[in-house]
């Protein structure tokens, strides 16, 4: 991301504020004490252009900061459309429950021996959980499981709507179809 | 972006979890002070120029804090922490009993403090602006400059000035008392945020370093 970080405007906001304080208290003595001087009108006029600058750039970091949210908003959708996805398949694949954590796990990117640990497991068992899986989700091996997934994504963007045809998408039949186009 | 989407996250905790609790402007402005409050208090020479250079920035923060507490994001806005003094002593009551409220700003008790500080902090700033005539510190420094170089006449006081000799003496007065007292409620801030730190188990100092409520890191992991 290229654009300014919000401290970054927040900060040049806060010098403008402080900054115009300082000018406008200046530019009413000088009005106070020579009203029609042309250089207490410039003052004045300045002072108004660093008052209309300085809520400029309010308004400027306030829709920075709403932009940045509702992006981590929809990061955070997209983080849980892809989990609804993953369970969703998970069930058309007919996965154990235990089958699922093992799936969750390995997709998370953790080996065997991590998954064996964390579940309280032994390696060979988990070991034998995966290859289930992968005959269940017919992939090949872990690379192949996880790049089911990534698919998707890589393809049409992450678009919610998109996440219905995911979702209903019954097994693996239809993939080889949707590969193909 | 769609609205469907927006909705979602929202729906999922987007919204009592903002991804910031403290925006930018709260927390520069929030330091500008404290750092103004120490320097004013503890370094700067009373009522020599720097103090009233620091002076006349707190009045920026200040008013800058202000216009933000009505157009900022909703954890700055006033609208969010009202002044809620039985809400507050509440509060202080749960906390003890260590059944505290989680709130999306500030909680009743911090509010109260930020109002008081605020209140105290804008009575410095009306009565040093009373007692130096509201001149600018520019002009102050400019007639210190001409003192130091012999030039004398600028001391010479109008008739007006010497009418305000009396308002002025109420407003010293006034200066040093709400400037102790900013003193007082500062060191009770930090004792509460020490003791809710504590007793809640969670960093209130770190959101507002860095604005978020926990690193990345943890907020990726959930």
């Amino acid at each position: 991301m290229n654009r300014p970080r919000p401290v970054v405007i927040a900060a040049i906001v806060i010098l403008q504020a402080v900054a115009t304080v300082f000018f406008v208290g200046d530019a009413v003595t000088d009005l106070l004490n020579a009203p029609s001087a042309p250089h207490s009108l410039l003052e004045a006029f300045v002072a108004v252009a660093l008052i209309l600058g300085v809520i400029f750039a309010g308004w400027q970091l306030r829709v920075t900061l709403e932009r940045l949210r509702s992006q981590e908003r929809a990061l955070d959708t997209a983080r849980g459309a892809l989990a609804d996805v993953i369970s969703a398949q998970f069930d058309a694949w007919g996965l154990t429950p235990a089958e699922r954590d093992v799936g969750a796990f390995a997709l998370k990117g953790l080996d065997v021996g991590e998954i064996a640990e964390l579940r309280g497991a032994a390696p060979g068992t988990v070991r034998a959980q995966l290859t289930r899986i992968y005959s269940k989700a017919g992939v090949t091996g872990r690379a192949q499981f996880a790049a089911w997934f990534v698919e998707d994504l890589l393809e049409t963007g992450l678009a919610v709507a998109e996440i219905d045809r995911c979702g209903a998408a019954t097994g693996q039949h239809e993939r080889p179809q949707h590969r193909e186009t | 972006m769609t609205d469907t989407r927006t909705n979602a996250g929202a729906r999922d905790g987007g919204a009592d979890a903002p991804p910031e609790l403290w925006d930018p402007l709260v927390r520069l402005t929030h330091w500008g002070v404290a750092s103004a409050v120490v320097a004013n208090g503890l370094i700067t020479e009373d009522g020599s120029a720097p103090h009233i250079w620091v002076g006349w920035a707190v009045f920026g923060l200040l008013a800058l804090r202000f216009v933000w507490g009505f157009t900022g994001p909703r954890e700055a806005r006033f609208s969010t922490f009202p002044p809620r003094p039985i809400a507050a002593l509440k509060h202080l009551s749960d906390l003890l009993r260590g059944t505290p409220k989680h709130y999306p700003s500030h909680n009743p008790a911090g509010s109260i403090m930020a109002y008081a500080l605020w209140a105290c902090l804008g009575l410095v700033v009306l009565t040093g602006l009373v007692m130096t005539d509201a001149q600018s510190p520019l002009s102050i420094s400019e007639q210190k400059a001409a003192v130091a170089a012999g030039d004398w006449s600028v001391l010479v006081e109008g008739e007006e000035s010497r009418d305000h000799e009396g308002v002025k003496e109420i407003a010293e007065e006034t200066h040093e008392l709400a400037a102790n007292l900013v003193f007082v409620l500062a060191f009770l801030h930090i004792a509460g945020v020490a003791l809710e730190s504590r007793l809640l188990g969670r960093n209130l100092v770190m959101p507002m370093l860095t604005g978020r409520k926990k690193s990345k890191r943890d907020a990726g992991a959930t």
